[in-house]
Formats: C-alpha cells, sequence, structure tokens
C-alpha cells in the first residue's frame, strides 16, 4: 500500500469538497491554485468566546472542553474566576501519592546520608505534586498564582541542603497564595528552606551573610534602585539568629547569642533591635518592606509581566499598585482588578508557555488520564513528567537562581527549548513516552463523526486542542504532514487513523497557538 | 538543481535533494513558500557561506554566580589574603606555577601541562569599571558589555553582526536551553542544551524520508514574527547546518561526568564537524559560595575547580589538531570579597580573574596590574583592568571583528595576553 496522493488527487478532493470556492479563496502559490485550504467547520465542538478564553487559559493550565464545560455552569469567564478565588483549596489532598513530601528534614537527610533516596529524589517529588495538581486539580487559580509566588520567593527544587526543608515550603506558599504578602513575606524570608538556600540559616552577628538581606531587598522587594548597600548590612544584621542545626538533625531554631544587636535602619524602618531575639524587629522590617510602595509596584509589575505582556503598560502598574496598597496587600482585589483591566483584554495569546506549562498543557489537551505507580522514581507518567519538563528547558521551580525562573518569553522561544518542545510533543502525539500509568486517547477517537473530511477534523482537533477554529495555515501544515488533501474523506479504517494520527495531533502540538497561553 | 518555483508540496521528491542544499537554494534565490518551511525567510542572502570552515573558534566559558578569583589564582605575597582568610585561604605551599606574586589553585593540575606549555594564561583584577554586586545585573552589564546603552544586545551578538555568515549555527550557546545574554540580540544563534537536540524528532529521513515533518513546521511557523517564531526559524536552519555533528564521534568518555565535561565534550563534536560555527558560550554554575567555601584538601571550591580543569584540560585533548584554531575564555559577572564572612564563605564582591587557553594565547604566565589588596570587612579586589580590555585582544587577535563595533567607547588598556596585541 502506497500513502502518496497524487496531485490529482489533491485536486479532486479539493474540487470535491468545496466546489465553486476553489480559485476564490488561495492562500497557496500560484502553482497551488487547485489545492484550497479553507478551513473547515465543525461548531458541534464548542469553544468558549475569545475574550473568555483569554481569561481561563492565563489563569489555568490548558483549556480543555471539561475545563470549558465548568466555565460555562459557572455563567462564564469572569463569573469563573471569581468563584476560583473564593475556593478554598481543594486541591489540598489531590495526587498526594509520594509519601517522601511528608518526611521531616531529619528524615529526609537520613534517607540521603544512608545512600537510601538521595534528596534530590524528593525535590523530584516536589516537582512530580506541582505538575499533577496543575494537570487535574480543580482549582487552576490557586495552581497559577502559588506558582506566581513560588518564582516570586523562589528556592530551588535542586541544589544544595535545603531540600531537607522544601517540600513544607512550598505547602506554606500555596497557603498564601490568595492571601495578604504582609503574612506570605515574613512567613517565606523566615523559613528553614529560604534561610538555608540564602544562608540566613546561622549567619552571625561577628561577619553576617549579607546573601539573604540582598535578595530580600532586591527580588522579593523594593527592587534595584529601591535600596542601598547600608540597607543591605543593616537588613543582614536584623537577620542574624535564625539556626539551622546543619548536617545533623537539621531542626531550626532561634540563636540569641548569634543576633545582631543595636539599632538598625532599612529604607524608612528603624528599630532599636536592642533585645537577644531579634525575631519580633525582623518581622516588623518584612511587614514594612511588604507595604512599601516600591514593594507594591514590583509585585504589580510582576504579575501584569506574567498575566498581561512581558512590556507591562505603565499606567496598569500604576493601578494595581495602588488597589494593593489600598487593600493591604490583599491579592484578590489586586488580582480583579487586573483580570478587569482593559489592557488585559487586549492580551491574549501573548504570552509563552514555559516549558512546565507546556508538558501540563500537552497532558491535557491530548485527554491522557494518569495514574500512580506503586514505585517512587518509576517509569510511570507521574515520575516522568518532571524529567520531561527538565529537558524542554526547565523541571518546576528548579531555577537555580533565587531570581525565580524568568516569566517572560524570550528565555523560552530560544532553539534550544523549540527543538525539546517538538521532541515532548512528538512522542506524546505517538504515545511512545511516557508509556506507564497514562491512558491515551486512541487514535479512533479523536474522530468526532465516523466519517468526516480532513478538513473538518482539522478544525475539531484546532477546537480541541487549541480551543479555537482551524486556519487556513493549519489545515495546509496538517495536510503536508499526512500528505492527504483537505477534502479527503476519514473515517476509523482510514489509513490516516491507523498510521498517521500521531503526525497529525503533533502539528496540533508544535503550532503557535499550543506554544502561547 | 530544483527551483523555488516548482512544486515541491506533499509531492515526495524533497528527499533527492540534501535538505541542506534545498533550504540553501531557496534561501538564496528568495522563495520558499512552496517549499513551506519558514527556515529561511529571514535568513540573510549569504547563508551559502556558512557551512564553510570556520577561520577560529572562540569559546565564551560563564562561571556563573561569581567565582572567588582569589582562590583560583591566589595572590600569595600578599600579606592581606592570608590574614583576611583564616580558614579558607590556600598555602603557599599548595600553589601550582607559583610566581613571586601568584600561584594557581591545586585544583588546576590538569592544566598544568597547558600552562608550562604556554598555551594558558590568567588575567588578575579584572571586572566592571564600576562594582556591581547583584548578579543579574552584573551579568546582563558584563554580557551587553555597553554602558552607554539601554539595548539588549551582547558583545557576542555584536561580533557576529559584523563577520556574519548568516548562519544561526555560527553562534552556538550549549548546556543551558537559552543562551547567555552575550549571545542576545538581531543576529540569529542557536542554542542546545545537549547535542542530541539538533535533530527535529520525527524529522529523521529515515521515518519521514518525505520531508512532511520540515515542511508542516515551516508552513505553521511561517507568519509568526515574534521572537518564538524567530527561535523556531533559526532552530529549523541550524539544526540543517549542525547535523553533520552528530556523525563525529563522541569523545565524552575522556571528560568529567559534570554538567561541564558533557557540554565540552559536545562543543568539541561542533568544532570537529568543522560546519563553520565561530562563537560559542557555555555556562557553568554554582559558583556562588556565599558559605563554606571550603579548604585546600575538600569542598566546593576544590570540586569546581578541578571540574572546570579537568574539563578544559579534556576539552583541548579531544579536538586534537582543531585545537589550533581554538581560544577559550573564562569570565564571571563579579569576584568575591576579601575577607571571609562568619560562614566560611565569600559575600559579593568586585575585583576577579580571567583565564585565557588555546590558540593566540601567550600562556604560562599571570597578567594585569596587582592594585594590593586592602583591609577592612567590606574590602574588593579592586579592578585594574576592564575586562573587556581582555575580550577585546581576544576578538582583535581571533575574529576580525572591530573592536570601536563590539566594545563600543571601550578605552582599551594594553594586556599582551594575545598574539599580536
Amino acid at each position: 500500500m502506497t500513502f502518496e496522493p497524487s496531485r490529482r488527487s489533491f485536486v479532486a478532493g479539493g474540487a470535491g469538497v468545496l466546489g465553486g470556492v476553489v480559485g476564490a479563496i488561495t492562500l497557496a502559490p500560484a502553482a497551488h491554485a487547485a489545492i484550497d485550504y479553507t478551513p473547515g467547520h465543525w461548531p458541534a465542538t464548542q469553544v468558549l468566546p475569545s475574550d473568555q478564553r483569554h481569561l481561563v487559559s492565563r489563569f489555568s493550565y490548558g483549556l480543555t472542553p471539561e475545563l470549558a464545560t465548568q466555565v460555562r455552569a459557572k455563567g462564564g469567564a469572569r463569573k469563573w474566576f471569581g468563584h476560583q478565588l473564593s475556593l478554598d483549596d481543594k486541591a489540598y489532598g489531590l495526587a498526594d501519592w509520594w509519601p517522601h513530601l511528608h518526611l521531616g528534614p531529619n528524615n529526609i537527610w537520613q534517607l540521603q546520608v544512608s545512600g537510601t533516596r538521595g534528596g534530590y529524589r524528593v525535590m523530584y517529588d516536589v516537582g512530580r505534586r506541582l505538575l499533577a495538581r496543575r494537570i487535574i486539580s480543580p482549582n487552576p487559580v490557586l495552581e497559577v498564582m502559588t506558582e506566581f509566588w513560588e518564582n516570586l520567593l523562589n528556592v530551588p527544587t535542586n541544589g544544595d541542603s535545603h531540600f531537607t526543608w522544601r517540600a513544607p515550603y512550598g505547602e506554606l506558599i500555596r497557603k498564601h497564595a490568595l492571601g495578604r504578602f504582609d503574612e506570605l513575606l515574613p512567613a517565606a524570608i523566615t523559613h528553614p528552606a529560604m534561610q538555608i538556600y540564602l544562608d540566613g540559616a546561622n549567619s552571625h552577628k561577628d561577619q553576617p551573610n549579607e546573601n539573604l538581606a540582598r535578595e530580600l531587598l532586591e527580588l522579593h522587594t523594593v527592587g534595584v534602585g529601591g535600596f542601598g548597600e547600608k540597607d543591605v548590612k543593616h537588613a543582614a544584621r536584623l537577620l542574624t539568629g535564625f539556626h539551622i542545626d546543619n548536617r545533623t538533625t537539621w531542626r531550626a531554631k532561634y540563636d540569641r547569642t548569634a543576633h545582631a544587636t543595636g539599632k538598625v535602619r532599612v529604607l524608612g524602618f528603624t528599630h532599636d533591635n536592642d533585645k537577644p531575639d531579634g525575631r519580633e524587629a525582623t518581622v516588623k522590617m518584612l511587614r514594612y518592606l511588604a507595604h512599601h510602595p516600591r514593594t507594591a509596584r514590583r509585585i504589580a509589575r510582576r504579575l501584569v509581566c506574567v498575566f498581561v505582556s512581558d512590556a507591562p503598560n505603565e499606567a496598569l502598574v500604576k493601578r494595581l499598585s495602588k488597589v494593593y496598597l489600598k487593600s493591604n496587600t490583599r491579592i484578590k482585589p489586586v488580582l480583579e482588578a487586573l483580570v478587569d483591566s482593559a489592557e488585559f483584554k487586549a492580551a491574549a495569546d501573548r504570552k509563552v508557555r514555559d516549558p512546565s506549562q507546556d508538558v501540563v498543557a500537552t497532558f491535557r489537551v491530548l485527554g491522557t488520564k494518569f495514574s500512580r505507580l506503586p514505585g517512587q522514581d518509576d517509569t510511570s507518567a507521574a515520575s516522568l513528567m518532571v524529567h520531561m519538563a527538565d529537558k524542554v528547558g526547565l523541571a518546576p521551580m528548579a531555577w537555580p537562581l533565587p531570581d525565580g525562573s524568568p516569566q517572560v518569553n524570550e528565555p523560552w522561544s530560544w532553539p534550544a527549548r523549540v527543538m525539546a518542545s517538538f521532541d515532548m510533543h512528538f512522542k506524546m502525539a505517538e504515545r511512545s513516552f511516557p508509556t506507564d500509568g497514562i491512558t491515551y486517547r486512541a487514535p479512533a477517537d479523536w474522530l468526532p463523526a465516523p466519517s468526516i473530511t480532513l478538513r473538518d477534523l482539522v478544525d475539531h482537533l484546532a477546537r480541541v486542542i487549541h480551543h479555537r477554529p482551524s486556519t487556513a495555515a493549519l489545515l495546509q501544515g496538517c495536510c503536508e504532514a499526512v500528505e492527504f488533501p483537505p477534502g479527503e474523506v476519514i473515517t476509523s479504517s482510514h489509513p490516516l487513523v491507523e498510521f498517521r494520527m500521531s503526525r497529525l495531533l503533533v502539528v496540533l502540538l508544535d503550532h503557535p497557538t499550543h506554544f502561547s497561553r | 538543481m530544483r527551483t523555488p518555483t516548482s512544486p515541491a508540496c506533499c509531492d515526495g521528491s524533497a528527499s533527492a535533494l540534501s535538505r541542506r542544499n534545498l533550504l540553501r537554494a531557496a534561501a538564496l534565490t528568495g522563495g520558499m513558500t512552496t517549499f513551506g518551511t519558514a527556515v529561511v525567510t529571514t535568513a540573510p542572502a549569504s547563508l551559502g557561506a556558512s557551512s564553510a570552515s570556520a577561520p577560529s573558534v572562540v569559546v565564551v566559558l560563564s562561571l556563573r554566580g561569581a567565582a572567588d578569583g582569589l582562590s583560583l589564582v591566589v595572590p600569595h605575597s600578599d600579606p592581606v589574603y592570608y590574614k583576611a582568610r583564616p580558614t579558607i585561604a590556600i598555602p603557599k605551599s599548595s600553589l601550582l606555577a607559583a610566581d613571586a606574586t601568584f600561584g594557581l589553585h591545586p585544583g588546576m593540575a590538569p592544566l598544568l601541562q597547558m600552562w608550562t606549555s604556554g598555551r594558558l594564561a590568567a588575567v588578575h583584577a579584572t571586572g566592571l569599571r564600576v562594582p556591581n554586586r547583584s548578579h543579574f545585573a552584573a551579568m546582563e552589564e558584563v554580557e551587553d558589555a555597553d554602558p552607554g546603552s539601554a539595548a539588549r544586545v551582547g558583545w557576542l551578538n555584536r561580533v557576529l553582526g559584523d563577520v556574519s555568515s548568516g548562519s544561526p549555527a555560527q553562534a552556538l550557546s550549549v548546556g543551558t536551553p537559552a543562551a547567555p545574554g552575550s549571545l542576545y540580540g538581531p543576529e540569529p544563534v542557536m542554542a542546545v542544551a545537549e547535542l542530541s537536540q539538533v535533530q527535529v524528532t520525527g524529522a529523521e529521513a529515515g521515518s519521514d524520508p518525505h520531508g512532511t515533518r520540515r515542511r508542516s513546521l515551516g508552513t505553521v511557523w511561517a507568519a509568526e514574527s515574534t521572537p518564538l517564531g524567530s527561535g523556531v526559524r533559526s532552530a529549523l536552519a541550524a539544526s540543517v547546518d549542525l547535523l553533520p555533528a552528530l556523525d563525529v564521534p563522541d569523545g565524552a568518555a575522556g571528560f568529567p561526568t559534570s554538567d561541564l565535561g558533557k557540554a565540552l565534550a559536545s562543543v568539541s563534536r561542533v568544532i570537529r564537524a568543522d560546519t563553520g560555527t565561530s562563537l560559542i558560550t557555555v555556562d557553568d554554575g554554582d559558583w556562588d559560595h556565599h558559605a563554606d567555601l571550603g579548604i585546600v584538601t575538600y569542598g566546593r571550591m576544590l570540586n569546581n575547580t578541578t571540574d572546570l580543569a579537568t574539563s578544559i584540560a579534556a576539552f583541548f585533548a579531544d579536538l586534537g589538531p582543531f585545537a589550533d584554531k581554538v581560544t577559550l575564555v573564562t569570565i564571571s559577572e563579579f569576584g568575591r570579597r576579601v575577607k571571609e564572612n562568619a560562614s566560611r564563605g565569600l559575600d559579593h564582591g568586585w575585583g576577579n580573574v580571567m583565564f585565557l587557553a588555546g590558540a593566540g594565547v601567550k600562556g604560562g604566565r599571570y597578567y594585569g596590574r596587582w592594585p594590593g589588596l586592602d583591609r577592612g570587612e567590606d574590602a574588593d579586589l579592586k579592578v585594574t583592568t576592564d575586562y573587556r580590555s581582555v575580550l577585546a585582544e581576544v576578538v582583535a587577535s581571533r575574529t576580525g571583528a572591530s573592536i570601536p563595533t563590539v566594545f563600543p567607547g571601550l578605552k582599551r588598556e594594553r594586556v599582551g595576553v594575545m598574539l599580536g596585541q
């Protein structure tokens, strides 16, 4: 059997389906005038209006027909969003498949030193649970905002001994993700994971370590230009005293003998700091920083960058800063103001999915179902997905620097990422990786009717995978990939279904639309 | 030869020609929509030159996190050094290739042979003219290397702009998904996390004899004018040029299994494939030693230094005869403080050391003007040589690009570390 369509069959196919339209609309070069790539139309597969698609797409990890049904049931995207903000963390017990995430720091360390299971593997578990929740959570807005704050307050899931405390750090951020920044910031900065990562732990009054203080000012709060070297030194002094029993029990405690007392001045914050226990003063400084107008600006700017555009609109940043300050650092009113802004509404499709978002969206739009296998580091999809994200460019929360993973398009637009995404998409489309603990849709199940033209099938697939109708260029790309003409009638016994469905699906996955959110 | 106006869609005849020539042909004649590949629409018409052998190769190795130059090249004659570092100083007796002032960290032992044979040099007290202690801002400043401009264009991209053949494969970043800031800019460049990624999965001739996958990708990305669209087009074009590297024997067994070892093994294959790649960047992470830097016999500094030296030595050995045209230079965003902190580590400082190895390097000695170390809690190693003056000697000696174009406004100091400079 040959799958070679002759040029004649193209002409016949095109003419057969669309008759008189041929020649009226042609995007192909002159030599191809006979091939008509007018997109198909399969309205039975419903999609949300484009403005609603935009909102749900930005605040979820992939808009599927199932999610669209939930959105409609709530009365549309904006109401769905409001409802999401009001939810308790329904996903809390979800995908709780990795028992080591519940171990204390000492136990994790013992596994490490005994060679039973390295700490880096427990960090894989952190990434696995994050990805699993993003795929199946009924509360996607919470997942999205958890990622936002984990990035701002980045403690990487790779690297040094902070793995002992990293899992509860993520849960702490999740707890505050839709709360108040003046509560999140002190909780995060004084958490042992952050303390270990940025050398706050065991920083001593004799020569205070400046690492955490500098990043606190530069990254977590006021930002570059908002502080001087003196502020770093004073903050570093106030931050002394947090102690971890390094390499023994990893217990966290406060060491009054290590704390540098004496008056501190950080920006407009002053404190006598005359007690051996500096924790109260530390929290006061952190709350002060959370309410600082420059912090408001920085957070607003980051929100606009993540959810609106790489080139944040200054007027919108200013508006959101005001909402943030007025609402006492509560995040929900800021998010509502953001999604209601004209700038947000005009910003559809402009953000590139990062590697984890690409993997999660691919699992979702392909309609895969995955389940837990008994092992921890096995070949199941639930285990492997963290490595899939890593191979595309970055495992979840694994950005190795304190500034968090880049939230702009450019770093995710490089050739290496693109090639790695093509690789991941191809293997998912042909169901060759991963294969264990995952159920893919069978090729014939992609047909919405027993018999359908390729043209309409591509429209149906675009509605399922891109959540929008197909275009002429997509149809042409699909026809080129499978070497059948637009008018080809596809049934479950057609060779396309049997041999080339993966080559068809991968065109949609490798498409600019699937690369954006 | 097939002309771009003849129909190629879905007729299967594309495989009759090598894809590379096909893409080139399309590029040179300016037509490509019939091929359905967007690869070549944005590439300049001079694309055809890119597969020529590169006369020289420059490898820029970035030590991310700010490596401690005072441990890598120890100023043993400076009394402040030992006073400021009671627990982490490298004893004079352990130093390699010591002269009256400096000596190499013992972890540099694998590179001693290159040093004594005059193929490795060090320039001390280099860096930005004004201290910048933020990793992120300093990296950007170092890699833009154009203090007067807010534009995000890296110095290597400007080199490329001056001597480009037009192929994105001419400049390559290896080991990380994104290229460093030094390569950012208008000239297309290629980045691969690992060499196997230079082929589009599913487009191998065996599984896709008609080239349907590349053609289809070209069609759906043709109108995408975003950076992502450029990334895809660069990827598709460069992957054609870089494919021969996959046929070059892999010398990875002779390298450390570290990320750096793996990356340099890949770089060696690309250079030995000899298809015109001439500017290469490699990132080596994890030099940000605020705590527990270690001592001469163990610890993070020793491990990193040993890995660095072993990887570079393996790289030049693996290159074989190609080593004669390859120059490697190391750079770090800033140096670290003179005095150790209470966590036996070092906070963010200023001046640092740069290593230069390979073709054109006047090695076996230490360069730069030693400012003497200051006492005090917050003392830095002062910068006496603008790092751009060092890079300018590499650029002038090895690439033929214009120094005023690559480093606008630079008042060059003569370092003398490169031949002819």
